[in-house]
């Protein structure tokens, strides 16, 4: 019953990637009044499963997405237990391993572009001093920083960019290599 | 008979002591190679010298320098404005590399802890050296810059061992050996042993850690007080002072001093100063629950001279604008119209927890509630929206301005840039890598 009220919201939000009004949901539901639906979505707001703004409108809370992982649901609103969330990460942690060795740094130029790391990116690296073969490494060369792949053909090492325009980088002494390129961030708002 | 060993096991107790090689500087260094190699200091902010590489040491350069003297003997000097915000993030992330291996960590300060690792070589198969050599490597690969551990019986031989080898030492003292480490160090040179002791042992003719280390107890026991007792067992391999292991939840006193610049004789300004500082410290003894008893301020002159009065208060308190009214004519009194003043200060004592319940005749703890009620919804709007948006009317000069109008104003290059998304109140807590970029 509970549940394919919620499921239609749910519906709604999936197809039109955004929360249904009042009188959306009226018609949704099939309800004859707004009252109907004020109490219904006082009802998910105690559950949890969404909330509301400042003028009243719906928002999707954390919860809302992360229904599906529980599977059916027999009777009633699932109350909003702890442990149904002991399987999820954060974003942090899905980002970051070695929380201690975790550095960022903003791209400058675009000689990694065809690896995808554009200009203004974030990237998550992590300190090491030694790579392997075909890792995005940050080194430091002539008192900069420099981030490129790593190459290591037998005893041969050189640093190579992801753009044509950039020659490979052959080190004169040995190659100081700062950290390890984990994942890239990019925000677009 | 200083070839007779102190103590016959080796280590009856593992204690590291872990220090940071010229933290704030190598926290800097390690982010934008372009300082590698170069004479840094930080402190830029408070006109003195901070933390100095070991570059900037070399060169004759001392901790509370003044900095237009470290210039004087350095015109190329490296001077970058203090970057609390990453040496503390670094910090905490030291601690917690070391409590990768045990939970029994003491912070000891910013940039030094000790350790106990007791009975870890056979969990982890391998020596007590090996352990601190591992810890080494971890700090010095994951911050990116050196540290320097002292690994022995006791917290008082651990702290020396970690002086023994500066930067990037591991000194390993145990029990067997310490004779041969305490003779090449002067008592002064021992943790816990200030000036005044260190005259009153020499007078006794001792000069060497070993000498005191050698006194027999009774003599100590004579002569000393528990503290130096302690000192005592502790050279000779017996651990007794513990670690305090616990993260800080209280405080017995809070301090607030913030330097500003140009120096300035104006009475309103430097006032506002200490209001700012005030109402600081009280919104910090609020967030710990903490009302005080009393406080002193104090006011620097250009020529780092104090003055300062204490005050009593009738009753506890953490309300900003009880103590500021207090502090009026203390100030009154020690401020000099002819004296120009680079920095303000306050220190709240006999901090307790704040005690709601006691009952009183005059309507007291009505209107403490009542201010109780007004200071949460202040702090909770500081919180949201920042220090600097709600303060009272007495700290108002102190907040019309930057601290530090000129250079020294300049800010931490990370306060520089927002990346997308942050806000000049919060920014990631993940160190940038600065410099150029290619």
């Amino acid at each position: 019953m509970g549940k394919t009220y919620f499921d239609k919201i749910r519906d709604f939000y999936n197809k039109r990637r955004r929360m249904p009004s009042y009188s959306e949901i009226m018609m949704l539901v099939g309800f004859k009044s707004k009252n109907a639906v004020y109490r219904l979505v006082e009802k998910l707001v105690s559950e949890g499963l969404v909330s509301k703004d400042r003028q009243g409108r719906l928002i999707p809370s954390k919860r809302f997405g992360e229904i599906p992982m529980i599977g059916e649901i027999e009777a009633g609103w699932p109350s909003p237990a702890e442990e149904e969330l002991l399987d999820t990460m954060t974003l942090d942690e899905f980002l970051i391993q070695n929380k201690e060795a975790t550095y960022m740094i903003t791209v400058k130029g675009d000689s990694m572009k065809d690896a995808g790391i554009l200009p203004n990116d974030i990237v998550l690296v992590e300190r090491k001093n030694e790579a392997k073969d075909g890792e995005i490494v940050i080194a430091e060369v002539d008192g900069n920083w420099t981030m490129k792949y790593f190459r290591k053909r037998g005893k041969e090492i050189y640093l190579e960019a992801a753009n044509s325009k950039f020659k490979k980088i052959f080190p004169k002494e040995d190659l100081k290599i700062a950290a390890v390129v984990k994942a890239v961030i990019r925000k677009y708002s | 008979m200083s070839e007779q060993p102190l103590h016959l096991r080796s280590f009856p107790k593992a204690i590291l002591h872990i220090d940071g090689d010229a933290f704030f500087a190598s926290c800097e260094q390690a982010r934008n190679p372009k300082l590698k190699g170069r004479p840094v200091i930080t402190g830029k902010e408070r006109g003195i010298v901070a933390s100095m590489s070991y570059e900037a040491k070399a060169l004759g350069i001392t901790r509370a320098m003044r900095l237009r003297d470290a210039q004087a003997l350095c015109p190329a000097l490296v001077v970058l404005p203090s970057d609390y915000e990453t040496y503390s993030i670094l910090s905490k992330r030291m601690f917690n590399i070391v409590r990768r291996y045990t939970p029994d960590v003491e912070e000891y300060s910013i940039d030094e802890c000790f350790a106990d690792i007791t009975g870890l070589q056979r969990p982890l198969h391998m020596p007590y050296e090996d352990i601190a050599e591992k810890i080494k490597h971890e700090l010095d690969i994951e911050l990116g810059f050196t540290f320097s551990i002292g690994l022995a019986p006791s917290k008082v031989l651990a702290k020396l061992g970690s002086k023994w080898k500066k930067p990037s030492g591991l000194t390993s003292i145990p029990g067997r050996h310490i004779h041969h480490y305490l003779k090449e160090f002067s008592v002064e040179k021992v943790w816990g042993i200030g000036a005044q002791t260190t005259a009153y042992l020499n007078k006794h003719g001792i000069k060497t850690a070993l000498e005191y280390a050698q006194k027999k107890e009774e003599w100590i026991r004579e002569y000393l007080t528990k503290p130096h007792i302690e000192i005592w067992q502790e050279l000779n391999g017996y651990s007794v002072i513990p670690l305090d292991t616990a993260v800080k939840t209280s405080y017995q006193s809070i301090q607030k001093i913030k330097t500003f610049s140009p120096a300035s004789n104006n009475k309103s300004f430097v006032f506002a100063q200490l209001s700012k500082n005030i109402e600081n410290a009280c919104m910090k003894a609020r967030r710990y629950k903490l009302g005080a008893e009393g406080a002193i301020v104090f006011l620097r002159t250009q020529e780092f001279k104090d003055r300062g009065v204490e005050i009593k208060f009738s009753r506890q308190t953490n309300f900003s604008h009880d103590i500021i009214g207090l502090t009026k004519s203390a100030f009154e009194d020690i401020f000099n119209p002819n004296i120009l003043y680079r920095s303000t200060g306050v220190v709240l004592f006999k901090l307790k927890e704040i005690d709601d319940s006691q009952m009183d005749l005059f309507g007291e703890a009505i209107r403490a509630e009542r201010m109780t009620k007004v200071y949460e919804s202040i702090d909770a709007i500081r919180d949201k929206y920042g220090k600097h948006t709600l303060f009272l009317g007495s700290s108002f000069a102190a907040n019309k301005f930057a601290q530090h109008l000129g250079e020294r104003g300049d800010l931490p290059e990370r306060r520089g840039f927002l990346l997308k998304g942050e806000t000049t109140r919060k920014r990631l807590g993940i160190p940038v890598f600065l410099g150029q970029i290619s």
